[in-house]
């Protein structure tokens, strides 16, 4: 079957072609949810941030310029969806915290769906201390195999600060492992 | 090289995002700080291992949720195309070309009547006595305040006449 560039694909998604919509996300479908995995760390708040992104990159495919990378474009697109839900997720946070200080009974237990529970634990252990630009920097860069410079504009700032958020996130990133280390030594000894 | 600048590079240099030329010097640093040197091997022990639980821990779809989530951001028939879709440019350039447009189309409703009437003699601060005087065929039409209306009914010959004053009110004349 002959491939089809991504721009042409595009082009018959604006003309209503919902099937070139599906093989022009094909290629990603599992590097977007395991991004947005990472950045919400719940793979239900993952797959609602994947949902969002398809819908927003399907409404705007026409603001997509062609010739650019539409695999840029459509990580950018998750990691701003992904922020937006860390942001929900907080406010939400902070509204449970309230409610338990004032007597209300809230609860907050999501279901946690791990393929490999043992490792899962270690990623959010060295993940845990991230801020959330650190972390996509990390996760675009380490996870995903990103250049600095692809990076830099998916995440719309110069390489520089990419380089500097990268460093910090390495730096944190080490402390924990070293902790996991440590961890993993004495209950070997023992 | 002090230690302080070398370990504020180790984290860029475990995933060779620095200079070659920096790499050398710090290599050679290394050759003389074994702490350094240590604190490198552990930056690639970290990096390595995290590339290794991310690649081991990559989730995918199940084909059903997959397509569900295709087919609820489908929902629509066609996406938006925006009018500007074939424009080349810059789409701010389209909507400042918009603007100029605009502007100049006011500005000919607003400016080119005046300026037609100035090429015709017309202009309100030209339109003298004098020239007003020839639009009048004589001197009582200028004082003229009634105008008369007259309607005949073709079936009856009835004739009715009408006289309005300059306001086109009916007058009643006694």
């Amino acid at each position: 079957m002959e491939m089809k560039s991504e721009d042409e694909l595009v082009e018959e998604v604006l003309n209503g072609n919902h099937r070139s919509f599906e093989l022009l996300l094909q290629p990603y479908r599992q590097g977007l949810l395991n991004m947005a995995n990472r950045m919400t760390g719940n793979l239900e708040e993952a797959k609602e941030v994947c949902q969002e992104v398809l819908i927003k990159v399907y409404k705007h495919l026409d603001k997509f310029k062609k010739g650019r990378s539409f695999k840029s474009w459509i990580y950018r697109i998750t990691v701003n969806s992904a922020y937006d839900s860390l942001r929900k997720k907080k406010k939400y946070e902070n509204f449970v915290e309230s409610q338990k200080k004032i007597g209300f009974s809230a609860s907050y237990d999501p279901e946690k769906q791990l393929l490999n529970r043992e490792i899962r634990a270690k990623i959010e252990t060295c993940l845990r201390d991230l801020s959330p630009k650190e972390k996509a920097t990390f996760l675009l860069r380490d996870g995903e195999g990103f250049s600095i410079e692809e990076a830099s504009e998916i995440l719309k700032c110069s390489s520089m600060s990419v380089r500097t958020h990268l460093s910090r996130a390495r730096k944190k990133i080490r402390e924990q492992f070293e902790k996991i280390n440590f961890a993993n030594t004495r209950e070997v000894r023992r | 090289m002090n230690c302080r600048k070398v370990q504020s590079l180790l984290p860029l240099m475990a995933g060779s995002e620095i200079p070659k030329s920096k790499i050398l010097s710090l290599k050679a640093h290394f050759e003389n700080c074994p702490k350094c040197q240590q604190e490198y091997d552990s930056y690639m022990l970290t990096l390595k291992k995290t590339k290794e639980w991310l690649a081991k821990d990559r989730i995918d779809w199940e084909e059903r949720d997959w397509q569900q989530v295709l087919k609820r951001a489908i929902k629509d028939k066609k996406p938006e195309v925006s009018p500007l879709v074939y424009w080349p440019f810059k789409k701010v350039w389209a909507y400042s070309l918009l603007g100029m447009l605009v502007v100049a189309l006011t500005l000919l409703f607003i400016i080119g009547p005046s300026i037609t009437q100035k090429e015709m003699g017309l202009g309100s601060e030209k339109f003298t006595e004098e020239q007003a005087q020839l639009f009048r065929s004589s001197p009582e039409e200028s004082e003229q305040e009634v105008v008369s209306m007259t309607i005949v009914s073709k079936e009856t010959g009835l004739k009715i006449v009408w006289f309005l004053n300059k306001n086109f009110e009916l007058e009643v004349k006694e």
